[in-house]
This record gives C-alpha cells, sequence and structure tokens, in this order.
C-alpha cells in the first residue's frame, strides 16, 4: 500500500478518482494499439525508464511480452545487435529524454522518423511522457514491487 | 532547444490549439488526451487555481516556453493573479503564498527533481493538508502537465520567449 491511498498498486490508486481514472485508462491503453509506433518498441522504452528510474514497480509490470533476451540485455542496448535500427533510435531517445529532455537534438529526432515518420515520432514523445509521468508517480506514491514476481526486465536494481 | 519544428502537422487547421498542434497526426491518442486534458481541469477535489500553480510550476521547470506563457482563464477567474504566478520561485518558501499552496510547489518539485526521495517530514505535511483523492488529484496534475511539457521541449518549434496569453481549456 503506498501512503496516498488505501491503493496497492497504480490502478487502485488512481481509482480514487473514478472521473479520472476512466480517461487515463482510456488514453493509457491506446498507447499499445496506435499503429505508428510499434508496442513491443514502447515496451523496451518502458523498461528502460524504469532501469533508469530504478523503479523495481515499473520493472515489476509487463504490458507487451518481450523476447528474454531482449529484456535481459537491455540495459547494454547500445552494445548489443540483438536490437535493430529501430529499437536503437527509440532507446537513444528515451534516455534523452529521460536524463535532460531538453538535451535532445534533431538527429535524435530524425534518427526515430527514419522508421516511423513524424507521426511516430509524436507518438514517442506522447508516449514518454505517459510512462516517464507513472514511473514517478509509482516511486513517490512508494509503492511496493511484488516480491514473488520477477521483474519484467531482467535487470537488477 | 531548437527553433526548428521537429514534426509538423500539415492537416486542414481546424481552429483547436491541440488538433492543430503535432499531436493531430496521431488521431489514435488525440481524443483520449484532449478528454483526460479537460478532466484533470473540471473533475477532483483542487481547485482551478491550485492545478495552475502545479502546472506552471512543472512549465519553469522542465523550461516550456509555450506552458510558461500560457494562463488558463478559469484559473484567473479562481482568483490566481500574476502577483501569486510570480511567487512561484525558487524562494517559494519564503513567500505570501499559502501553506497549502506551498505544499503543491513542493510535492511538484518532489515529483520532478527527486520522485524516490520524499522525506517523512513532507509526507506528513502532504497527509495533514490534503485527502487522498487531492493527492491522487494533484498526482495526476503533474503527471500530466510534466508529459505535456516534455512533449512540446522535444518536438522542437520553441522560441525563446513569448508574451502570457490567456486561453480556456481546449474542448
Amino acid at each position: 500500500m503506498g501512503w496516498v491511498s488505501s491503493g496497492d498498486d497504480r490502478d487502485s490508486t488512481i481509482g480514487e478518482i473514478a472521473e479520472l481514472a476512466a480517461p487515463f485508462a482510456a488514453l493509457y491503453a491506446s498507447l499499445w494499439t496506435q499503429r505508428h509506433v510499434p508496442a513491443d518498441i514502447l515496451e523496451l522504452c518502458r523498461l528502460r525508464l524504469a532501469q533508469l528510474h530504478q523503479c523495481a514497480v515499473e520493472l515489476q509490470r509487463q504490458e507487451i511480452g518481450i523476447p528474454a533476451k531482449k529484456s535481459e540485455r537491455l540495459a547494454q542496448w547500445d552494445a548489443d545487435p540483438i536490437f535493430s535500427p529501430a529499437e536503437r533510435a527509440c532507446l537513444a531517445f528515451t534516455e534523452v529524454y529521460a536524463m535532460d529532455t531538453q538535451a535532445l537534438t534533431d538527429q535524435h529526432a530524425d534518427a526515430v522518423k527514419i522508421h516511423f515518420g513524424d507521426a511516430g515520432l509524436v507518438l514517442l514523445v506522447e508516449a514518454l511522457g505517459i510512462l516517464d509521468g507513472m514511473t514517478r508517480l509509482s516511486l513517490l506514491w512508494q509503492l511496493r514491487a511484488n516480491a514473488d514476481q520477477p521483474h519484467a526486465s531482467g535487470e537488477s536494481l | 532547444m531548437t527553433g526548428r519544428p521537429r514534426a509538423t502537422n500539415t492537416n486542414k487547421p481546424t481552429g483547436n490549439m491541440i488538433r492543430d498542434s503535432a499531436l493531430g497526426l496521431v488521431p489514435e491518442t488525440l481524443d483520449y488526451y484532449m478528454a483526460l486534458n479537460r478532466t484533470v481541469w473540471e473533475c477532483g477535489p483542487l481547485t482551478p487555481a491550485e492545478i495552475e500553480i502545479a502546472r506552471l510550476r512543472n512549465a519553469r521547470t522542465v523550461n516550456c516556453v509555450f506552458c510558461k506563457s500560457v494562463r488558463y482563464d478559469i484559473a484567473k477567474a479562481d482568483g490566481l493573479s500574476e502577483d501569486k504566478v510570480a511567487m512561484i520561485q525558487d524562494d517559494f518558501r519564503e513567500s505570501a503564498l499559502s501553506e497549502r499552496e506551498k505544499l503543491i510547489v513542493a510535492f511538484t518539485d518532489q515529483f520532478l527533481n527527486d520522485p524516490s526521495g520524499l522525506t517523512e517530514q513532507l509526507k506528513a505535511e502532504l497527509l495533514a493538508e490534503f485527502t487522498s483523492e487531492a493527492l491522487v488529484h494533484l498526482s495526476l496534475v503533474v503527471a500530466h502537465f510534466s508529459g505535456f511539457s516534455r512533449c512540446a521541449v522535444s518536438l522542437g518549434g520553441m522560441p525563446d520567449e513569448l508574451p502570457i496569453i490567456e486561453m480556456s481549456v481546449p474542448q
């Protein structure tokens, strides 16, 4: 259980305000069904954000199944050929986004657009905003990871 | 920061600021995004002036020039003056903001700067001032506007400065 409410996870905490929970859930769900950036790439980006924020709850969450080898090697994506050029472009963008959004360059954006176009770039930054926000809230709300459940990402904290 | 937009919406203008922005390139999420934006302002226990304080604090930290220049009319009607906006600065603790308003700024800072480093003292102060519903509302307000500001910064085309512009919550 976190400290802001009686909820013990993200959904039950946001559920304190039903009028907000429903539109948030609808927006969040739409990220995983849109056609601009593959959902498995968004999941890699989400897990990388969780690694960078050292957020156990978000590392444990799984939105989309990804190959175990990729999740295990995610922290070393930059040096591992298992990651495709499109995945690498999105992960590079994600890392700079997480550390200092102001430091993103036209080159970071162009690298994503080569694979997914302008709309793909917009979807990526929209998704990162939501995923980064939820990761920060999981930490701020002090939600606890399930001790019996492995991380979706292989990296330990 | 870059002055060149990194994504351009070439669709026919609708007159709606959000639909005509680059976000309009992703119709699959646009309506949901706009619905959440409206709901953040219209539902929940925080007043529009309180929401605006959190939004502007976030805009200042993320350095979104667009977000910093906007003032929502419903917050102004709720009593948020430019004198009060000027207090949302580094020395806000010594300002004439109310204790509740200072806690809103402190919570926003915690989310932006050190979400895993919440102190027991700040937690106790927040729990003494806000209901669970209000804390969840404040959390979603800050997360939503942080994402929006970072989206604007990431997509470029940001001028160095803009005048203050008053607007309504996009419908």
